[in-house]
Parts: structure tokens; C-alpha cells; sequence
């Protein structure tokens, strides 16, 4: 064990886990990194490419290294990181990316091909043969790549999402984040304060040094305090603001029970969108590190990341409490992790800085002017080389905290392609200033990164984002702290021949960043592409900026002119489970259901997704064995006697208004101005360039008020463009729309007996030709007193009427239709045997139009009436338009048992299949019950002129082609004179 | 008077209801509503003495309720009489006026909190991006939930009614019971 004392951990609260199958105990506080290492665990993953061992290399969640597969069966999730991993009783966890025992990988052979797997040698390497590309060159490298395995179990748990709304944002709870809240706070302004992590309190847990003259968490617990007192604050710990979006939005990831054992009846994560008026960005700084000779082995760390497992888990980096600890550092800040390792009573082996005279600031050794130039140790760190003045000596040392400098965690200020800036006396890229509106860096995150200097920045951004929402808020009393030292210099990379890693998780050596600029990928973007740095799950968040600074030295320019690095979301990994946001399943996609489905449900029909509708498709009988023989008999029994088809789906609009008539003659192609009150007319509406987008029926209620039937599909399209134009085409009309697709229960009553069961259930109302005929419609009463509306329109070609009720009783009237029409043969028929029923009379649906046909296509083309403007009509005039030959004809099979598919294409006997030679294209095919054949709709060059005519239907696809009869599209009663009957 | 049976939007005879801790969710099968559309120049009338509230506004007034759904639009609420002619009674109440019969075109749930606003607006941050705090009594957004439009009234401080498609009931009731559900666990 190599526990120190201290720590904000539980030693209370033990708690068992598990790694890689060995048990091991830490403390309620404890992230799994920190008990691996309490537990003188160093050795805790493979690279990438090399499978080098690897150890630990961080505190927090830009970890490039210590990434393993957590939990166990279906939730066992990869690259989850150890350093954020929070410890729970019962946690098992596995290495990752090694075939093998961790120690023991055999894939550590890669390492000794290393020369051959420089950066971009897939680019050229897997060149030739060509043909070796597919079947072995690409199964061997998707195998090879990824890291960690998914259990290819179905998620178990749950996943919620939410809204907030608040005035100000903060985003990180540390010093500059939690003086931003409270000065916010007490100025009354809704507040959200988000931290990855489970404490507040950010890098002050990770220091010691002191506020007021006490330890830090003192100040944070009298904050915290003081924030769970305001009703107006909302802390949101274990919580990552992940991105920045439009319009003050961001996402958020709440780890609900991530840190339990399993959810329970909770959810796993939440994906919280907040809204907010403004936002103080404090979300700290990543520490770097220096690239030297052989930098990757287990035991070598960020020293600012060893001074947080010391101060606040105190858990020492060393596999053996008296191994020696060194530190390598550019500047003052290493040296404090050495005052800190010394005051929990370390074995330090001394302060190597790389500044001339660089002093001891405590009882240490410091080899000034000093470097480290090699290491040793297979599977964790054994010696340590540091090269002075030319001199090298060999030092035993079991860690080593590396320390070159703090980069700001500008990441969410890029989010809207604001660029960082260059801070030349800091070192580092800070905040610009075209970052999302509204943001306000603070802290260590603008380069304020001592902690007197974060708390004064938290609550000055605090401050100044309020007042530009017009909320004033005060300053505040702030703890007495001091800023450490930041002095550094310039120093970014040890220059030697032997590996010196820069990008850790990726494998890329300082050696390759060389390779890169050797073979001109030298704009910051080519050189990630090309080396793979800064991708994968760590985002090189400990790596970019000390590749730039060594692509910078091998250009020659300056570190701004080499390029900056722009991060995009996530901040951090994201589950694709939160980002579904909550159900699954059904619920996922909310379904709509027709006043019928019970009913349909209950008769044992199959159903069918027409966008959100769930429609029955069809009626299966007992002893029918196919789909087929359900439909055939449906739609025999609608030509026989009469069907019924809830066709509720259909979009209706109530359009009211003393303009309502001049309203729909601008909308129609056709006249609707002129119909009738108590008549209905087949409309068409065109699209602005002319082709057709939609067709139904309008039906006039009254002088002033018109019902409009869409199509299914486009009932919510039609009436947004109804409201488009009213609202911003023509607003001088007086119009009133309102949708009512709801509102009515409408059946269809298809067939040669529908009157007579209208009858049997129409309160007094005459239904004979003479009183209601063809395309006649009435308000009336059903039932005993129901309301209706009576609509007599065919789709099947057979005397039809659509009856309309109020939606709650649209399953009744179903069933008293079925019960009153038994001995006429009542039967009840879905959207297939709807299908089939209008392909045989001619009728045109959503496959004729397609978005790419016209009124003239249809033999309509006369529709588009020539007295009135209309949506569409000067265009579908148009030249390439006007001309269009292709029209709809009917097609009969010729060969008895197979059918032309829709979407099959016609081309003459004979004719080679080519773009030139093609005729057309098949739009909806069925087997007609009627006909006993095979029958199809189709787009025909100068169709009307080729009755008769036999073609192929060639389904390249398939290989199939069919020969075809060319006749009339209309395959039932053509004369029109069973619906006028 | 019909001898047919109507049933409720979620297939049932009866309206349903549910409770999740201080959350308690009603179907309201028996609201009549028709929407309210003033023809062009009109003024607004004042259907059953109502004053016809302004943007995002709803109000209540004895039996009668109406909420803000657009310029120049509402829809009037009448409690109790689903089976009635809605529509021909808001329409002698404001003659000028284009109305329609939408009784049947929306699911009501009315859910009410025993514990206060809390509950109430904790729900609300689960089901709908909208500033609870301009959501107060008094008030109507419409706005998506689940990728369904829906009305949410907030009838006072421990009440709100959400009114949805009816076709999409099933949908809308398994939203808000899964939600209310995971607020109940959470606490």
C-alpha cells in the first residue's frame, strides 16, 4: 500500500474492487485511479499502436492512458476513464487493448515493429496489391483498431433528458466557478453551477495551500452551504457541460448513478439542455508535459496530477512506499509539487528544471539547467536519466511528475469557432474573443490560474455578465489566498533520437510530428490527420499545444503562426444512450392511433407505420394461409358488397372566412371559388415550380366555410404551407384555418351496398342519387342524434360515401356499420385492399406523386385552370414542363405469375437498357382479384397514344424483366358510372 | 341522444388516472373545446362573459375557460360538456367568429401536485424546454414534448392541463406517467 495521510477520502467508508480479476480495497472519495495507485497499482493499460504499458497519467478527465472497461455483462463499458471513475463498493474493472495478461501482451510485439508503423504508414504501407485491400489489409486493421470491447448486449439501463432555464451559467465549481455562483447568487440571479465532478471545489481540493488560514474545503463547505441555501442556485455536481450551441444553449450529461453499483429504478445519465442568459466559463486548465526519451512508462505523470492524488487521495504515485519521486519541470510549479510530496513525507529524489540556477524552495535536491533524457523500467518506471551540461547520470526513481507549464481549458470557448490567442508571457492559448456570445472566462480557464487571481476573475466575470442583463450584482467578500509562483520558461521538448511520446493515447512521438513536417503535412489540421494526434477519446487535451510547440521549432515560426487548435463538442466522451435523451422502444417515436385501432386490434389486424400513424393494413380471417388471400378477399368483398376503411388518417382542414372560396382558387389548381355549398371537388395543388405535391377533396360546408382533405402523408405540409400563404403571401384575405384531422372519426363505406347500410343508420336523411349525388356532402345526424358529416366520394371506384364523427365514437359507429351490415357482407378493409382497389380503378397516390410528376402526367392536366392564378400554375407552363410526354397508363402482365414491381422501368421489346432507350417507370403494381392478374400504374412516354403496345418492365436490380400489356389506367368501370349509380 | 358508446382517447371507457408521489395525472375526457378565430377586423368578443386573454395568457371564469393559441385565436374551454355542441355554443357566444368543433381532436390530462410548485415544475423541466418561470398561473406555451405539439396551461400554482393530439393519447400518456415515474424514484 502506498497510502499517505490525509485526503478528502472516507476511511470509514472501505470499499472492495475489483481489477483486471485481483481484489483491492480504497475509501469512499476515491476515484478508481487513486485506489489503483493506493494500492501501488501502476501498470493499468496498453497504448494504442505499440501496446506500450501504461500507467496513470493524469487526475481528471483529460486521462490519455489509464482508460478501462468498467462493470461487468451488458453494462460493461470501454475507455471509461479510471481518474474520473468514481469508486463504488463492489466495482470491477478490466485493462484494455492487450491479448493476453496486462503484463504479458502479446501485441507488445508491435512495439518492436515500431519503425515500420511510423505516422501515416497505412497510408502507404496497405498500397499494393490492390486487390489485397478488401479481404485482408481492411479486416486486419478494423480488428487491430479501437480500443476496449462492447459487451453487443442491449443497454440495460435508462436515460432521461431536461430543460433549464437560468440567468447565468458557471461552468466548474473551483475557485473561480464557486466566486462566480455565490457573487451571483446573492445578487438574486438565477444560477446553474456545473462540475464534472462529485465535489465542488475544483483544483482548491487538490492544493494545499490555504484560504482565510485554513484548508481550502473549509471556504468550499461554508460556500456550498451558503448555495444550497438559495433557492435561486442550482448545483448541478457530476454534471459535464459538454458543449456550447446556438441561442445560449448547452448540453449537459448529469451521471446520475454512475457512481452506484447499478441505477436501480433511476437512470443511469441525464442530458440536461440549458438555456442561459449568460455563462462564466471556469472550467480550469490541463497541466502539460515535456516529451523526453522513453516518457510513457507506467509511473511517469503530470506532477501537477501527482500533488492532486497526494493532497487530495492521498495516494502516493509509487508502486513501494521508499521509491524515490522526481520531478522534471520548466518552471516554479513543478517545485510545489515537491514542497507537497515532502511535506506527506515522500522519498524525493529531487527537482530536475530545466532553468539555469533554478533554486531548491524547500529541503530538496534540484539539478538546475537540467534535463531528463531517458527512463527505464518495462512495466513501471526503474531509473530515470538526467543529462547536465553534457553529463549523464542514471537515478533510481519509482515516479516522475513532469510539469511544463498549464494550458487554459478553453475548450467550450471555441465551440463557436472562436480561436484561442497566444498569451506569450503565459505560455499558453487563452480565450479570444469571438468565443459564443455571451461567455465570460474566468480563472485558470482565462489564464488566471493562481487562486487569489481566480477567486478575483470568477466574481468580476460573474459581475460583469449579470450587468449586461441588467442585474447588478456586488462584489463579495473573497478569501485571503496567494498566488503560486507561475514562473516558467520556454521549454517544450527534450531533443534527442529515441521515442519521445507527445500524444500518448494515439502513440505519437515527437519522431512522427518530424515525419509529418518531412513529408509537408504541416498546417496544424494535415498534421492531426496525418498522425492521428489529438484524436480519440482524451480529444489531446495533454498533447496539442506541445505538438504545435514542436512543429513551431521545426518550422521556424512562432507557436500562433504554426495554427492554433479548435475544439468542437463534446468536451468529454458522450454516450449515445443519453443522447437518445429517455425512451426507447415504442416510446422512442411517438405513435398516432386511429379512433378504430382498438377495434382493429381487437378483430386480430395487422398493422401498418404510414408516418407516425399506426393504419390496419389488413384483416386476416381464420384458414387464410398468405397476406394475399386477406386482401383479395377484402377487395372482393368491397366490389361485391361493401367495405369498411378507417381513413381518419387523412388530413382535414377547416378553412373559414368571407375569402375562403378566393383562399382555395389560389391554393388549387383547379376553381374551388365555384363549388358548390354542399358539394365536394377533386383538388390538386402544385408545388411553386409546378410539379404536384398533394391531392384530395374540398368539400363546401357553407358559403363561407370549406373542409380540405390532404393525403396522410402530407396533411401537416399542406397545412403549413396553407398557413404560409396566409400569413405572409396573401394576409389581406380573410381566412381563418385550424386543423381538425383529430377532431373527426371518418370511415370509408365503399362498395355497391354502402347505401343501403348508410340508410339503416342515417337519422332521416335521403340518400338517393336524386337528393345526394356523386361528390355530394352534408352535415347531418347518425344513430339517434349523432353528429356527422356525410361525404359521397369514391377512392375504389364503387358507390362510396365517407362518414365523419366525433373521434370518440368513431369505433362505435364501426362496429354498429359491421353489426347493422352483416347480412350485406360488411367487411372491413386495410390500406393494402385500399391499394389494390384504386391501382384497379386508376386512382393516383403518394408513388404518383412523387414530387416529380405533373397535372398533365395524370391526364389532368386540364385541372390546372387557365381563368386564375394558383401556386404553381405559370410554372407547370414552363417550357421542359408543358412538353413533358410521359402519361399514366395502365399495365397488365403477361406473364401470369409475376408481377412488374414499382420502380421497375419500361423499355421497348428489343431495346438495349440505357437512359436513352428508357420509356418510363412503373409507380404502383398489385394482383387485382378482379382481374385475376397481375396489374400495374405507370409513367409512359406519349402513353395515351400506345394502347396495346407490349413492353418490358426491367428491374435491373433483380435481374427480373416482365413483358407488359399497355392499357388504360383505369382497369375498373372506366365510364365512372358505379360511383354516379 | 345516440345509443353508441364513445370511448375515452387512451380506448377506455372510463377516463384513467394515475399518481406518482405528490404528481397525480388525470384524463379530462369530459372538456369541450372549440377553437376561436376572429374574422378579419373583428373585435374580440367575450364568449360567456370572458375576457379573452392576451398572448400566452389563459383564463377561468366559473364553467368557462379560454387560452391564447395564436393572433386572434383561442380555444374555449368548457368543462363537463364534451358530449354538447361545443362548437355551436361558442359560436352563438361570438357570432362573428369562425369556429370549429375540437372536442374531439385533443387528449386533456390535468395533473396536480399536493406538494406545491415544485413537483409541478420539476415535471415541467423534464417535459418541455420552457422557462418554468414564465410559466406561471395563468399562462399557455405551445410547444413540442416527445416530438408531439401539445398545450400546456398552467391552471395555478399546483396545476396544469397538457392537451395533445388525441391520436397521439397513448403516446402522450406513457411521456408523462414514464417521467412522472422517474421523478417519483429520484426523490
Amino acid at each position: 500500500m502506498t497510502r499517505l495521510s490525509g485526503g478528502l477520502i472516507d476511511r470509514n467508508r472501505p470499499l472492495k474492487f475489483t481489477f483486471n480479476g485481483t481484489a483491492y480495497s480504497g475509501f469512499a472519495g476515491d476515484t478508481l485511479a487513486s485506489a489503483l495507485l493506493a494500492n501501488g497499482v501502476q501498470l493499468m493499460g496498453r497504448s494504442f499502436k505499440y501496446h506500450r504499458p501504461r500507467g496513470v497519467f493524469s487526475a481528471g478527465s483529460e486521462e490519455p492512458n489509464a482508460l478501462v472497461e468498467l462493470r461487468e455483462g451488458a453494462r460493461q463499458e470501454p475507455n471509461t476513464r479510471a481518474t474520473v471513475a468514481e469508486l463504488y463498493d463492489g466495482l470491477s474493472a478490466r485493462s484494455q487493448n492487450h491479448v493476453g495478461p496486462l503484463h504479458r501482451d502479446l501485441l507488445a510485439v508491435n512495439d518492436l515493429f515500431s519503425p515500420f508503423f511510423a505516422a501515416g504508414f497505412y497510408y502507404k504501407t496497405f498500397m499494393w496489391p490492390r486487390a489485397f485491400w478488401e479481404k485482408l489489409y481492411e479486416p486486419l486493421i478494423r480488428n487491430a483498431a479501437g480500443l476496449g470491447r462492447l459487451s453487443m448486449l442491449p443497454d440495460p439501463d435508462s436515460y432521461d433528458k431536461g430543460f433549464l432555464h437560468c440567468d447565468l451559467l458557471v461552468i466548474g465549481a473551483g475557485p473561480a466557478g464557486l466566486a462566480a455562483a455565490l457573487t451571483a447568487g446573492r445578487a438574486g440571479a438565477r444560477v446553474i453551477l456545473g462540475d464534472e465532478d462529485f465535489h465542488l471545489g475544483g483544483r482548491l481540493l487538490m492544493e494545499s495551500d490555504l484560504l482565510d488560514g485554513a484548508p481550502a474545503e473549509a471556504w468550499v463547505a461554508t460556500v456550498k452551504a451558503e448555495l444550497e441555501s438559495l433557492p435561486n442556485v442550482r448545483i448541478m455536481t457530476r454534471t459535464t457541460v459538454f458543449g456550447v450551441y446556438d441561442h445560449g444553449i448547452f448540453g449537459a450529461v448529469e451521471r446520475v448513478s454512475d457512481h452506484l453499483p447499478e441505477p436501480g429504478s433511476t437512470v443511469r445519465q441525464t442530458l440536461w439542455r440549458i438555456t442561459a442568459k449568460r455563462s462564466v466559463l471556469a472550467a480550469g486548465a490541463t497541466e502539460r508535459h515535456i516529451p523526453f526519451a522513453d516518457n510513457d512508462r507506467p509511473g511517469i505523470m503530470l506532477a501537477g496530477a501527482m500533488r492532486a492524488y497526494a493532497n487530495r487521495w492521498a495516494a502516493s504515485p509509487v508502486r513501494q512506499g521508499n521509491d524515490a519521486i522526481a520531478i522534471f519541470t520548466n518552471g516554479d510549479d513543478g517545485h510545489r509539487t515537491a514542497r507537497d510530496l515532502l511535506a506527506k513525507g515522500a522519498n524525493l529524489l529531487g527537482v530536475i528544471d530545466t532553468r539555469k540556477g533554478a533554486a531548491a524552495q524547500g529541503d530538496y535536491k534540484v539539478f538546475d539547467g537540467a534535463m531528463v533524457t531517458g527512463t527505464k523500467g518495462r512495466l513501471g518506471l526503474r531509473a530515470i536519466e538526467i543529462t547536465r551540461d553534457g553529463q549523464s547520470s542514471w537515478h533510481d526513481a519509482g515516479a516522475l511528475g513532469v510539469a511544463g507549464g498549464w494550458n487554459p481549458n478553453v475548450h467550450l470557448s471555441s465551440h463557436h469557432r472562436g480561436r484561442p490567442v497566444w498569451d506569450e508571457a503565459r505560455l499558453a492559448f487563452v480565450p479570444g474573443q469571438n468565443g459564443p456570445a455571451g461567455m465570460i472566462p474566468a480563472g485558470a480557464a482565462a489564464g488566471q490560474g493562481g487562486t487569489a487571481q481566480a477567486l478575483a476573475s470568477g466574481a468580476a466575470g460573474a459581475i460583469a455578465a449579470l450587468a449586461e442583463i441588467g442585474i447588478t450584482a456586488h462584489p463579495i467578500a473573497l478569501p485571503t489566498a496567494k498566488d503560486a509562483s507561475a514562473d516558467q520558461e520556454a521549454f517544450w521538448h527534450v531533443p534527442g533520437k529515441r521515442r519521445a511520446w507527445v500524444d500518448f493515447q494515439n502513440d505519437v512521438t515527437v519522431k512522427d510530428i518530424k515525419l509529418a513536417h518531412q513529408e509537408n503535412m504541416r498546417p496544424v489540421e494535415h498534421l492531426k490527420r496525418w498522425t492521428t494526434l489529438g484524436m480519440a477519446t482524451d480529444q489531446g487535451k495533454t498533447a496539442n499545444v506541445s505538438a504545435l510547440a514542436v512543429m513551431a521549432e521545426l518550422t521556424g515560426k512562432s507557436l500562433p503562426e504554426t495554427g492554433t487548435t479548435i475544439f468542437r463538442p463534446p468536451y468529454t466522451g458522450v454516450s449515445l444512450g443519453v443522447l437518445g435523451g429517455g425512451d426507447t422502444g415504442k416510446g422512442f417515436r411517438p405513435e398516432r392511433l386511429t379512433p378504430t385501432h382498438h377495434w382493429a386490434k381487437a378483430r386480430g389486424a395487422e398493422f401498418v407505420e404510414v408516418g407516425p400513424w399506426m393504419r390496419a393494413q389488413y384483416f386476416p380471417q381464420a384458414g387464410e394461409r398468405t397476406w394475399r388471400e386477406t386482401v383479395d378477399r377484402e377487395v372482393l368483398a368491397v366490389r361485391a358488397g361493401v367495405g369498411l376503411c378507417d381513413v381518419t388518417t387523412l388530413g382535414k382542414i377547416d378553412v373559414q372566412g368571407a375569402d375562403a372560396g378566393e383562399f382555395l382558387n389560389r391554393i388549387y389548381a383547379n376553381m374551388m371559388g365555384t363549388l358548390k355549398v354542399g358539394m365536394v371537388r377533386y383538388g390538386l395543388m402544385l408545388r411553386e415550380d409546378g410539379h404536384l405535391y398533394d391531392d384530395g377533396t374540398c368539400a363546401r360546408l357553407a358559403e363561407d366555410h370549406y373542409v380540405v382533405t390532404t393525403t396522410t402523408a402530407n396533411a401537416g405540409a399542406v397545412y403549413r404551407n396553407m398557413e404560409f400563404a396566409h400569413q405572409c403571401l396573401w394576409p389581406d384575405l380573410d381566412v381563418q384555418l385550424i386543423s381538425t384531422t383529430d377532431a373527426w372519426a371518418q370511415i370509408a363505406v365503399a362498395g355497391p351496398k354502402s347505401r343501403e347500410l348508410l340508410s339503416r343508420i342515417v337519422d332521416g336523411f335521403d340518400l338517393s342519387n336524386e337528393a345526394f349525388p356523386f361528390m355530394a356532402c352534408a352535415n347531418l345526424t347518425v344513430c339517434g342524434g349523432l353528429r356527422a358529416r356525410l361525404f359521397r366520394i369514391s377512392f375504389s371506384g364503387e358507390l362510396a360515401y365517407e362518414i365523419a364523427v366525433p373521434a370518440r365514437y368513431g369505433a362505435a359507429l364501426m362496429e354498429r356499420l359491421m353489426t347493422r351490415g352483416q347480412d350485406l357482407g360488411a367487411t372491413p378493409y386495410g390500406t393494402e385492399a385500399l391499394g389494390v382497389l384504386r391501382i384497379e380503378k386508376g386512382h393516383a397516390a403518394g408513388a404518383e406523386l412523387n414530387g416529380q410528376t405533373t397535372a398533365q402526367m395524370l391526364g389532368l392536366g386540364r385541372m390546372v385552370s387557365q381563368k386564375k392564378d394558383s401556386i404553381g400554375a405559370i410554372m407547370s407552363r414552363r417550357e421542359g414542363l408543358a412538353q413533358e410526354k410521359r402519361r399514366l397508363v395502365g399495365l397488365k402482365s403477361l406473364a401470369p405469375q409475376t408481377m412488374a414491381v414499382s420502380g421497375a422501368h419500361l423499355f421497348e421489346q428489343g431495346a438495349t437498357r440505357s437512359m436513352e432507350t428508357d420509356q418510363g417507370w412503373v409507380t404502383s403494381a398489385c394482383y387485382s382479384p378482379h382481374l385475376q392478374g397481375y396489374i400495374a400504374l405507370a409513367y409512359l412516354e406519349n402513353g395515351d397514344a400506345r394502347m396495346g403496345e407490349t413492353l418490358v418492365a426491367a428491374n435491373p436490380l433483380e435481374g427480373t424483366e416482365v413483358p407488359v400489356e399497355v392499357v388504360s389506367a383505369h382497369f375498373i368501370d372506366p365510364e365512372g358510372g358505379r360511383l354516379r349509380d | 341522444m345516440t345509443d353508441l358508446s364513445p370511448i375515452t382517447a387512451l380506448g377506455d371507457a372510463a377516463p384513467r388516472q394515475t399518481s406518482f408521489g405528490a404528481l397525480t395525472i388525470q384524463e379530462n375526457a369530459g372538456l369541450g373545446l372549440a377553437s376561436l378565430y376572429l374574422r378579419k377586423g373583428q373585435t374580440a368578443p367575450a364568449p360567456f362573459g370572458m375576457r379573452l386573454p392576451e398572448v400566452s395568457g389563459a383564463v377561468q371564469a366559473g364553467d368557462y375557460g379560454a387560452f391564447w393559441t395564436g393572433p386572434g385565436q383561442w380555444m374555449i374551454e368548457l368543462p363537463n360538456r364534451a358530449e354538447a355542441d361545443v362548437a355551436a355554443l361558442v359560436l352563438a357566444e361570438a357570432t362573428e367568429a369562425s369556429v370549429s368543433e375540437q372536442t374531439h381532436g385533443f387528449v386533456a390530462f390535468e395533473i396536480t401536485s399536493k406538494a406545491g410548485a415544485d413537483p409541478l415544475e420539476a415535471l415541467l423541466s423534464k417535459l418541455i424546454d420552457i422557462d418554468t418561470a414564465a410559466l406561471g398561473p395563468g399562462r399557455v406555451v405551445r410547444t413540442g414534448l416527445e416530438h408531439m405539439t401539445v398545450f400546456v396551461i398552467r391552471r395555478a400554482e399546483d396545476r396544469l392541463a397538457v392537451l395533445g393530439m388525441r391520436s397521439f393519447a397513448g403516446a402522450l400518456w406513457h411521456a408523462l406517467e414514464t417521467t412522472c415515474q422517474r421523478l417519483e424514484s429520484k426523490t
